[in-house]
């Protein structure tokens, strides 16, 4: 009896089957994928932009002509479903697992559709929350195949280091799945995504180092694309571009996102022709103070503790020894990135009716229940009518390795 | 086979000796098949003192012939005396009146003395069984440690554990076992430490061995084992006296025996396979690094395959993409799926480890190369397996040396083999149970009464001597688990 028992166990074991069993190199790793409007209202354009394993891999000799990317575009009616059609070109199953990005062409996302089709993300359990919305310019297909990086070839790596490093200086936004959906959802605030593009704009602006939006900046050489500057998504539908400034100050503004140290130049107090480079760091949290009444408008505090580093006095003027002066750069910093920063946000307030530094988060705590916060309705009433006070509180002021500048007169005698 | 027991014990037992010298000799020349054993002497002597005739019996070979010429043969040939305990010079000497004794204390390398007109015979201790020097440990290798190791000779091994413990209290008792070949199992503890009970069950257990022959601890550790189809192994099997002295003073037992150049340690825990003796002669911080280190080994070479059979078959979401892509660059060209592939290196793996343990030592070398080739090298560029697989079979191999007790290392290369079954069926999912279930298994064990996993769970009042280990002047009590008489240890 025992041993009938035991040979039935045996038996079960053939039986469970191994079904999400599947070898690695049985799947092709889809790294981007691009989408596009068609004329047809539903249907969309979805490009994939899958990985080739065996380039740059140092393993395996062979195969080393090969394209280190494959590119498909096709017409389907969802992200996921046409995968499978995806299939009569491309030899394996497709896995969006480790995909990086989805672009979406302006079109698509001015248009409002965008939210239709990004809804399967949240549904299904292949695409990671984790994956950055790019915006670009032109069509996401033709964004994905003029897309040609010279050093890194891999795209995985590529989009990797790229945004990683773009999110770190600022002038891009964070913007992964999660926080489109949490924003949209949350119908409060503005959801910033990531402004690219690989068209170059004819007309250059003369602009300082972050006044550009992508295909403005007046780069020579190195790869075509260009991350500058966030698309502003109110309710899941694009309604403007930020520049690179304003992305910057946007960061800034909001806790929640992640940035270090930036570089960045303002205006020389005691000679006009030129700019003082410094870094900027806001190593500490801001403190957002919002004194909420039911019919009078919302107060909005906000200070912002920050340090800059000064680097570079092209004017040659005396602001570290000379303390006059020095008190003039430390008054003047603060007020020109008050001035910055009072700019967005009167233009977050008239234009876009809402806020893109997820400052709802602080007022939730004076209402006890979601009807209660939904009816204050911080996109139509509260914001736009709120009084916004930024202060800018400079910590510390420092002047590099080295105090003194060289002395021009005596340089050129 | 119970008949034939019963008959020869009747037949032995209780033969009480003769008054006449002849018909004994004849009888015990007869039991000992003289004409055909060429090692059973005989030597016939007038001894001086009393003018009458009296007869040696040994075995040639497991006697010192020098102790037998000047102990009893001069002083037999030339003093003078009352008896015959007062004329030899040796240190010990029994008197014997029946032939099963006769026979025992023959076989373990007495001279027995026959004498005319006499029921009572002699018996003098002149054993000189041949054994190795002492050594160094072969298996348990230690830098900061002493380099002393057990060898095949009870009284030598006996010897080693006394002189690292002075204490009136360590007792050495003998118990017989064997009914054909009769050998001494010497159980050793300390008496006003040692647990009654764990001590009683060990006196019980070898009382009830009824087997005609165990010849050394190696296979009396199956003997007297509870389950003998365990994975685990309920005694420590170690070579090291130091390692036995320590454990005494604990209050464990100690088995040995002849013939065996280690101990048997019981009960034992998880953590007595898990520790090594170098980790205690290490200072404390150092001691515990060599822990974490083990633990690592030892979580790795259990681990380490069947994670990677689950990660790459059913979670490649889980490998960050650089690796992935090198993963799935490497595995386009391999014609096996990754659990072929994994058994293939880890049975490969173990045919060296088989092999090198097995092969003769001028050849040993030939393995090294023809293994590391086959395996490090060929066998990737031929595609049958991918390199990532080789590292993790080696990984895991090499971490399972980390493991040094023999018995552990068993249990893990088999539970390693089960693991990668299990990931290979639901992937993370099979392996997480698995794990749990083998876990669980180890604290459902006992050893003696003792469970496998304490003190850890369940607790004991002891100095928590698990994965770390505390500053030596903090341990203040003995391992409560096995509920020794007296507690603390200091303080």
């Amino acid at each position: 009896m025992r041993k009938r028992i035991w040979l039935l166990i045996l038996f079960l074991v053939p039986l469970t089957g191994c079904y999400d069993q599947i070898e690695v190199e049985q799947q092709t790793y889809v790294i981007a994928i691009g989408i596009d409007k068609t004329d047809v209202e539903g249907k969309f354009r979805i490009t994939f932009q899958a990985a080739n394993p065996e380039v740059g891999s140092t393993i395996s000799s062979g195969g080393s002509q090969e394209e280190p990317r494959e590119t498909v575009t096709l017409v389907g009616n969802d992200l996921i479903a046409t995968k499978d059609t995806a299939n009569s070109v491309m030899t394996k199953q497709i896995a969006l697992d480790h995909t990086k990005v989805v672009v979406v062409s302006e079109e698509l996302a001015r248009s409002g559709e965008f939210l239709r089709l990004i809804q399967a993300a949240a549904r299904t359990t292949e695409l990671r929350r984790s994956v950055q919305i790019i915006v670009s310019k032109e069509n996401a297909s033709d964004f994905l195949k003029n897309n040609q990086p010279l050093l890194e070839t891999r795209p995985h790596k590529y989009y990797q280091y790229m945004l990683s490093r773009a999110t770190e200086t600022g002038i891009i936004p964070e913007a992964d799945i999660h926080r489109f959906f949490q924003i949209t959802e949350g119908d409060a605030d503005a959801f910033l995504a990531i402004y690219a593009t690989t068209q170059h704009a004819e007309e250059k602006i003369e602009g300082n180092e972050d006044q550009y939006i992508a295909g403005q900046i007046p780069i020579e050489g190195g790869n075509p694309t260009q991350f500058m500057g966030s698309a502003v998504f109110k309710e899941g539908k694009m309604i403007d571009v930020l520049s690179g400034q304003e992305t910057r100050i946007a960061n800034i503004l909001d806790d929640t996102m992640e940035m270090e140290a930036l570089y960045s130049t303002y205006p020389d107090p005691k000679n006009k022709k030129y700019r003082i480079a410094a870094n900027f760091t806001k190593d500490r949290p801001i403190d957002v103070e919002i004194d909420y009444q039911k019919d009078q408008p919302t107060k909005i505090n906000i200070t912002v503790p920050f340090s800059i580093e000064v680097i570079g006095i092209p004017s040659l003027v005396d602001y570290s020894q000379n303390g006059e002066n020095r008190s003039l750069l430390e008054a003047y910093i603060p007020k020109f990135a008050e001035e910055e920063a009072n700019n967005l946000i009167k233009k977050t307030q008239e234009e876009y009716k809402t806020d893109v530094f997820y400052w709802s988060l602080y007022i939730r705590k004076y209402f006890s229940t979601i009807e209660e916060y939904e009816k204050a309705d911080w996109n139509h009433n509260i914001y736009p009518n709120a009084e916004i006070n930024v202060d800018f509180k400079l910590k510390q002021l420092y002047f590099g390795k080295m105090i003194d500048d060289s002395n021009i007169g005596e340089v050129r005698d | 086979m119970f008949f034939k027991g019963k008959k020869n014990a009747e037949a032995n037992k209780q033969v009480p000796l003769s008054r006449n010298l002849e018909k004994n000799t004849t009888h015990l020349k007869q039991l000992f098949s003289s004409e055909l054993n060429k090692d059973f002497s005989t030597r016939e002597i007038t001894a001086r003192y009393s003018n009458k005739r009296i007869k040696l019996f040994f075995y040639s070979s497991i006697v010192n012939s020098t102790k037998i010429h000047e102990g009893i043969i001069r002083p037999l040939l030339e003093a003078k005396g009352e008896n015959l305990p007062s004329i030899i010079t040796l240190e010990a000497i029994k008197e014997l009146t029946d032939f099963d004794s006769i026979i025992d204390d023959i076989n373990s390398g007495n001279v027995v003395l026959l004498l005319e007109d006499s029921k009572t015979a002699y018996s003098v201790n002149v054993a000189d069984f041949k054994h190795r020097g002492i050594e160094k440990p072969e298996n348990e290798n230690a830098v900061k440690a002493p380099k002393e190791a057990f060898t095949e000779s009870l009284n030598v091994n006996i010897s080693l554990v006394r002189k690292r413990f002075h204490d009136k209290q360590l007792i050495a008792e003998a118990k017989p076992v064997g009914n054909r070949s009769k050998l001494d199992v010497t159980i050793m503890y300390v008496k006003d430490v040692v647990n009654n009970e764990i001590l009683e069950n060990v006196r019980e257990r070898l009382d009830q061995l009824s087997v005609d022959n165990v010849r050394n601890i190696e296979s009396l550790e199956q003997y007297i084992e509870e389950r003998p189809y365990s994975i685990v192994s309920s005694l420590l099997y170690t070579e090291r006296p130091d390692r036995a002295a320590s454990y005494l003073e604990d209050g464990y037992i100690v088995l040995m025996m002849e013939n065996s150049s280690a101990c048997l340690v019981l009960p034992v825990t998880f953590w007595s396979f898990f520790h090594s003796e170098e980790d205690r002669y290490l200072r404390f911080l150092f001691g515990n690094f060599s822990r974490i280190i083990r633990l690592l080994a030892f979580l790795i070479s259990l681990l380490v395959s069947g994670v990677y059979v689950a990660v790459t078959n059913y979670h490649s979401e889980m490998i960050p993409p650089d690796l992935l892509l090198a993963i799935v660059s490497a595995r386009e060209r391999v014609p096996f799926p990754v659990v072929f592939e994994v058994l293939l290196m880890e049975i490969s793996f173990e045919l060296i480890r088989e092999a090198g343990l097995r092969i003769p030592n001028p050849l040993g070398p030939t393995i090294g190369i023809v293994g590391a080739l086959i395996i490090g090298q060929a066998a990737v560029e031929a595609n049958i397996v991918s390199p990532i697989v080789v590292i993790v079979v080696a990984l895991s191999g090499l971490s399972s040396f980390a493991v040094a007790n023999i018995s552990m290392n068993f249990t893990i290369r088999i539970t390693r083999f089960l693991f990668i079954f299990a990931a290979s069926f639901f992937g993370m999912l099979s392996l997480t149970g698995a794990f749990l279930l083998w876990v669980m298994y180890l604290a459902s064990l006992r050893s003696f009464g003792v469970p496998f996993l304490a003190p850890l769970s369940p607790s004991y009042k002891s100095t928590n001597d698990t994965v770390f280990r505390k500053i030596i002047k903090n341990e203040y009590f003995r391992p409560g688990q096995i509920k020794p008489k007296d507690l603390r240890k200091k303080g």
